[in-house]
């Protein structure tokens, strides 16, 4: 091996790019990939919370090496559970960066993803947490970084009043940061989500930090199996989408980064920002498929359905009636655990109405897959939406929703509602009351604009 | 340490090309920190959002960084910029220095890497001090110059937490209820030591082996964060005439204002060029005198050279000396601690 003064006085290969000159061989991550100490080196069966399977699975990544970090709840046991197995592996280098704030931790993120854009950089927030890196979050999301990874725990946003628990109110605030905004219900879900968003977000054609989350204290804090991969297999599956980064980063380029552009050149920026995004459309449903052919679950997806077409359905199923496919009724989109409530509800619910009722729960957010639920949805009377973050109007899923089905001839009539806030459960009564109430539209009664439920009770 | 012929052959990473103002202190400064860096380590600078950054990192027109006039063909002499908001200028050198280190510790990155960060006194001591305090704490092993102008310069010239008492500002107005700024600026050297920085200096390119001396200091130092701050008199927020900004970095540091102050932690240090003795050091009023934002409190002399207090502004200036003296005093006080 070459001294360093040696090494710095040999001319060295560098090769020019749109954003400046990268140096080949300035860094070699293969001894940073050699040096990486597995957390599992078969596949295991465990029990852990939210919070504990997506710390496992950044752990698992060889890329990661350094987790910045500052607790909130409730995402803390992140940052907690990354520090305690650092601290307990004497083979593991990795390190834990303790910052003291979340603004810093977003500052810390984003010259430590340009340093070195091969390696990933991960942190886990909440609520006010990430609020308080707006500021950078939104230097992030058009900075071109991807190898940047905010999991975001979902907990309501606001100090007047203060609630710890988790509604997404959060992760809609950020719509326009610039991530890659996917939802999780579960911790198999989360923790596979993990795995998959930096394959999304350090893809060349896509180059976007990625914000991951899954709801506080409902899936954050709640323990379960877990099925867990070995190290080497996930690595291999990352391996395959994660190539060298087609652009400099600090170390290994001669390159600037956060110029001052005039308007003029802003327009580039953003097109150029909003291009990048949309390929995620195209991609995350390759990067799924290839999760689910690797580890036999299903991968990233635009929504999870249920209660749509099969394959072969019964004569006498809600979907077939005297030899002809009826039409879905009652088509429910929401997002979260509490979705589950309502999968587990809805043929009972179809059977004591004689109402067809379908339903999805959003997974990608941000971009949000409009052409996809419109198809999904065109067939749909009345499109239920389920907000569960506060909002001046209608909801944000609602608006979403409204602008996908907006290129319909006759699209469906969108009934809104909010329940859950703050985290609430939305329980079986309120579930029930909310599909009573998109009834009413489908009886061609008029509903308010948006109605708030709890407990099985319209407010 | 080099001399001025062997700085004047090195490749500075500040290139011509940048909309500073003409005279300004700043790019005075950036010439020789960037002729100082270049010394065969591998540069990375990170600057929060000030006049630097709008005023240097402008695409596509002006981008006045970089070594040579074509990429180098060394990687020893290749450099990089980071800008991201006003107040992170410190955590994203803190955080390249993480990076480079892990990657050294593994063997990935085997040349040498020096971080400097760029703040000015706005995104440093205002807005960043949070910031600024943390890195510092955590002994990160960047060095990070805060270029004091004392102003919110690139939003207008607005009050700085660095401003001198006294001193008009846009936001300090000068007028029948208030003399401009009415607070004394904070004690910023103090609190970079009290936070554990290894090596404090304050020291403007008007002392010119000086500063280039410990701006080589600093970018060697390895036993933690080195901080400089950079005196640096803005034309057109101090309101002087062109072709003063050395003049008035070197009159500051005499008068007392900022006087030259390099510490290094376990060794101590010295005020350079400011005598203790307040009937030793060039007319205060001298020094207010140049600018128009002082010309509330001080006049030319009737009689000719020299300038002094306008009527019925003769105790304000007495507060301003006696401000200036615990400044000196407070800085030979610092000087001592090891």
């Amino acid at each position: 091996m070459k001294t360093a003064s040696e090494a710095l006085e040999a001319p060295q290969a560098h090769r020019t790019t749109a954003a400046g000159e990268i140096y080949d061989r300035a860094i070699d991550l293969a001894p940073v990939r050699a040096a990486h100490s597995a957390q599992y080196t078969a596949r295991e069966e465990i029990v852990a919370d939210g919070n504990t399977a997506a710390a496992i699975a950044t752990l698992q990544m060889w890329r990661a090496v350094v987790f910045p970090g500052f607790p909130i709840t409730p995402s803390t046991k992140w940052i907690e559970t990354v520090a305690s197995r650092i601290a307990g592996d004497p083979k593991s280098k990795k390190r834990v960066k303790l910052l003291e704030a979340e603004h810093a931790v977003a500052d810390y993120l984003v010259g430590a993803a340009a340093a070195c854009r091969d390696l990933i950089f991960s942190t886990a927030t909440s609520s006010v947490g990430l609020d308080h890196m707006t500021e950078t979050t939104r230097s992030l999301g058009a900075s071109g970084l991807g190898n940047v990874m905010i999991v975001d725990v979902y907990r309501a946003t606001a100090n007047f009043p203060l609630c710890i628990e988790g509604d997404p109110s959060d992760t809609l605030a950020h719509r326009d940061d610039g991530f890659i905004q996917v939802c999780a219900r579960g911790k198999q879900q989360i923790y596979d989500t993990m795995l998959q968003m930096p394959c999304l977000g350090m893809h060349p054609e896509v180059l976007t930090p990625t914000m991951p989350g899954y709801y506080g204290i409902k899936d954050s804090h709640k323990s379960g199996k877990l099925m867990v991969e070995p190290d080497h297999d996930v690595n291999a599956f990352q391996d395959e989408w994660i190539g060298p980064c087609p652009l400099p980063g600090l170390l290994n380029g001669d390159t600037a980064f956060g110029n001052c552009v005039t308007s003029r050149h802003f327009q580039g920026f953003k097109w150029s920002q909003k291009q990048r995004l949309e390929r995620v459309l195209d991609l995350l449903p390759a990067i799924g498929a290839d999760f689910e052919k690797r580890f036999g679950r299903p991968g990233l997806a635009y929504f999870d359905e249920v209660g749509w077409a099969v394959d072969s359905p019964g004569e006498g199923s809600a979907e077939w009636q005297g030899g002809e496919r009826r039409r879905v009724d009652i088509a429910v989109v929401g997002m979260g655990p509490d979705f589950g409530t309502f999968e587990f509800l809805r043929e009972p619910y179809e059977k004591s109405s004689g109402l067809r009722v379908a339903g999805v729960a959003m997974r990608l957010l941000t971009p949000f897959p409009r052409a996809a639920l419109r198809e999904r949805l065109s067939d749909a009377k009345v499109v239920l939406v389920v907000n569960q973050a506060h909002h001046y109007g209608r909801g944000h899923l609602t608006l979403d929703v409204v602008d996908a089905l907006s290129d319909l001839d006759q699209p469906p009539i969108v009934v809104s509602a909010f329940a859950g806030l703050g985290g609430a459960n939305v329980s079986e009564e309120t579930w029930e009351r909310m599909l009573d109430h998109a009834k009413l539209a489908l009886d061609g009664h008029r509903v308010a604009s948006s109605a708030l439920f709890h407990e099985g009770e319209a407010l | 340490m080099s001399g001025y012929k062997d700085l004047a052959q090195r490749d500075s990473c500040f290139r011509p090309g940048s909309t500073l103002c003409p005279g300004c202190m700043e790019a005075t400064a950036f010439q020789n920190i960037g002729r100082a860096s270049d010394n065969g380590k591998k540069t990375v600078f990170t600057i929060g959002t000030s006049c630097a950054e709008v005023s240097t990192l402008a695409f596509p027109d002006v981008v006045a960084w970089g070594r040579g006039d074509a990429p180098p063909d060394t990687w020893g002499k290749s450099f990089s910029i980071l800008h991201n908001v006003f107040e992170s200028a410190p955590t994203l050198a803190e955080s390249v220095r993480d990076v480079a280190d892990v990657l050294a510790e593994h063997g990935a990155l085997t040349h040498p890497v020096q971080v400097l960060a760029t703040s000015g006194d706005g995104g440093a001591l205002s807005i960043g001090l949070r910031a600024l305090l943390h890195t510092i704490h955590r002994g990160s092993r960047v060095t990070i110059v805060v270029l004091v102008n004392e102003i919110f310069a690139n939003t207008g010239f607005q009050y700085s937490p660095a401003t001198t008492p006294f001193a008009e500002t846009s936001t300090t107005p000068v007028g029948p209820n208030v003399q401009g700024n009415p607070r004394p600026p904070l004690d910023y050297i103090h609190l970079a030591i009290a936070a554990g920085a290894a090596m404090v200096a304050q020291v403007s390119p008007s002392h010119g082996k000086l500063f280039v001396r410990t701006m080589e200091r600093s970018l060697a130092c390895e036993e933690g964060t080195a901080i400089v701050f950079v005196p640096a008199p803005c034309i057109s927020g101090w309101k002087f005439d062109d072709g003063q900004a050395i003049h008035l970095g070197e009159m500051g540091a005499q008068t007392g204002v900022y006087p030259a102050f390099v510490w290094e932690r376990g060794k101590g240090g010295s005020v350079k060029d400011c005598d203790l003795d307040p009937a030793q050091r060039p007319p205060l009023e001298n020094f207010l005198g140049l600018q128009r934002r002082f010309h509330h409190l001080v006049m030319r002399k009737p009689e000719g050279s020299g300038f002094t207090a306008r009527p019925g502004r003769e105790d304000d200036l007495v507060q301003f000396k006696a401000w200036t003296q615990k400044n000196v005093e407070r800085l030979y006080k610092l000087a001592e601690m090891t």
